[in-house]
């Protein structure tokens, strides 16, 4: 494998009222195998993986490819940054974002 | 600037492509029956099946080995059904039969999910013996 490829993954993004959830598809990907960085709002991430396919193996259907991803995201305005929690799990990267709480509907006590 | 001079605008194109082609194709794979992706890898003594699934583990997923065929189902999650309090009656939302080149050992096959990917090994089976009868009399 060629280990200077990056591809983008899948990805999608949705709003929760209190904050956003992005979920990305890495297959094959490890925890220890995804970096992600943030930076004021746009969070990076890369992988760096060293997957082989089996030695000796002759591949006759290749159907999907298993890559070293990386991607570049820029956070909604709304979205805290320091608020970010992320967890890689079964090829699935979850960053959970809240949305920064000065942005959150207040209640308004009546005297 | 020099971010600018070594991009390669065409790079980008093919970057902004690659997930929406791959998102295309993966639909009409789908509709052909082409699901989940597999890689196959063979030698002379066994063949690796890959699966892609990620976010699925052992739990969810059916595999059913016949003697020279790989049957892989969703195993959808186990609901009552109201009225009866039974078990309800469920389908799995995709299946996909495998042929294989040869005839495969099912004692000795194993599969093992990682990261979203299932890794099945199937080992070609041993070639089956002529036995010879001995003729009383």
């Amino acid at each position: 494998m060629n280990n200077e490829k990056y591809i983008v993954p899948t990805a999608t993004i949705a709003e929760h009222p209190d904050g956003y959830e992005l979920k990305i598809r890495l297959p094959g990907i490890g925890k220890d195998e995804a970096e992600l960085h943030i930076d004021g709002r746009t969070l990076t991430l890369k992988t760096n993986t060293k997957y082989q396919n089996p030695a000796g193996f002759k591949q006759v259907v290749s159907e999907f490819e298993r890559s070293n991803y990386a991607i570049s995201v820029d956070l909604p305005e709304l979205a805290d940054p320091a608020a970010l929690t992320a967890k890689l799990e079964n090829g699935i990267l979850l960053v959970n974002v809240k949305k920064r709480p000065e942005t959150q509907a207040k209640k308004i006590a009546i005297m | 600037m020099n971010t600018l001079i070594n991009m390669n605008p065409w790079r980008l194109l093919d970057e902004l492509l690659d997930a929406d082609s791959r998102t295309f194709r993966s639909m009409s794979a789908r509709a052909a029956g082409r699901f989940p992706p597999v890689n196959v890898f063979l030698d002379d003594d066994a063949v690796i099946i890959d699966v892609e699934l990620p976010g699925k583990t052992a739990k969810d997923i059916d595999l059913a080995l016949e003697p020279q065929a790989v049957v892989l189902s969703d195993k959808p999650a186990e609901t009552t059904d109201a009225e009866s309090g039974k078990p309800a009656e469920t389908t799995p939302a995709w299946s996909r039969r495998l042929e294989l080149p040869f005839r495969v050992d099912a004692d000795k096959a194993n599969a093992k999910f990682s990261d979203g990917i299932l890794r099945i090994e199937l080992p070609k089976a041993e070639k089956s013996g002529v036995r010879r009868i001995a003729i009383a009399g």
